[in-house]
């Protein structure tokens, strides 16, 4: 299994295939950012919380770094992500509206684009993967762990490439992306 | 109304998390799903809570929804005679 493209987003830095980027804003800012300067026109990315925006922009970038971007089907690739804190952030902002009884308004909108599935869900419909879409919580970070998860997913022969790695975010100010393209 | 028609505006693009939008970019006789705004199902399900929540208006039948959330106009037009706060 190579590595073939790379993007490592923080709170403050952006770095793309080892080169950093110059951007000057930082936490949930920083993303919007990105969003403006390097995809734009795809309005539904400020209807998502931080981690959909984070794996949102970071494919964006790993995509955009590998070029040839034709948005026809294709089966043959995988999206699997990893993360500590799961949904956290959304969940968070759902029981803020559920939390006091007089003024109870549970928001539809909280649970659209935020849950991990829906990061991975949306990577593969913007740009027709068909293959496996997985989003797996672990205790850490733990390249080994995430490793042999991968290679589980090469097993599938329709399988040639996954964009995979770490997707974690606390809240709006506190997240890390750093994903990859990874192939047999 | 055109009061009523400017504030709904403002609440449905912060609502919504319509980000490059001001009201001056909504028609108000738009159409607010399809072609016009371009809005989704959820949006629909959080144009009725907002109208609950800034408006006091609890909707029976979700399917009503079809004909008030029409356009803006027709949205503030209903929520004028309905409204209880």
């Amino acid at each position: 299994m190579t590595i073939q493209h790379s993007v490592y987003i923080s709170t403050d830095k952006v770095i793309v295939d080892g080169k950093a980027l110059e951007l000057t804003e930082k936490g949930s800012a920083l993303l919007t950012q990105i969003y403006r300067s390097h995809i734009g026109d795809y309005p539904k990315f400020f209807k998502m919380d931080t981690l959909c925006k984070l794996g949102f922009v970071a494919s964006e970038l790993l995509l955009n770094s590998e070029g040839n971007r034709n948005f026809e089907p294709r089966e043959d690739r995988a999206v699997i992500l990893f993360n500590r804190n799961a949904s956290l952030q959304a969940d968070t902002n759902y029981q803020s509206t559920i939390q006091d009884s007089e003024n109870f308004f549970p928001s539809p909108a909280a649970f659209v684009y935020t849950l991990p599935n829906i990061v991975t869900g949306e990577i593969a419909i913007r740009n027709k993967y068909y293959g496996e879409t997985s989003f797996i919580v672990i205790e850490e970070n733990d390249e080994k762990l995430m490793e042999q998860n991968l290679s589980v997913a090469f097993q599938d022969t329709d399988t040639k490439s996954i964009i995979g790695g770490w997707l974690d975010c606390t809240d709006e100010e506190h997240f890390e992306a750093n994903i990859f393209i990874m192939e047999k | 109304m055109d009061e009523l028609i400017y504030k709904l505006k403002q609440e449905i693009i912060e609502a919504l998390n319509l980000e490059d939008m001001t009201p001056e970019d909504i028609d108000e006789n738009a159409s607010l799903f399809g072609e016009g705004l371009g809005l989704d199902s959820i949006d629909a399900l959080e144009l009725i809570v907002l109208m609950e929540k800034n408006y006091g208006i609890k909707l029976q039948d979700p399917t009503q929804g079809k004909e008030i959330f029409k356009s803006v106009k027709v949205m503030a037009e209903f929520i004028q005679k309905n409204r209880t706060k």
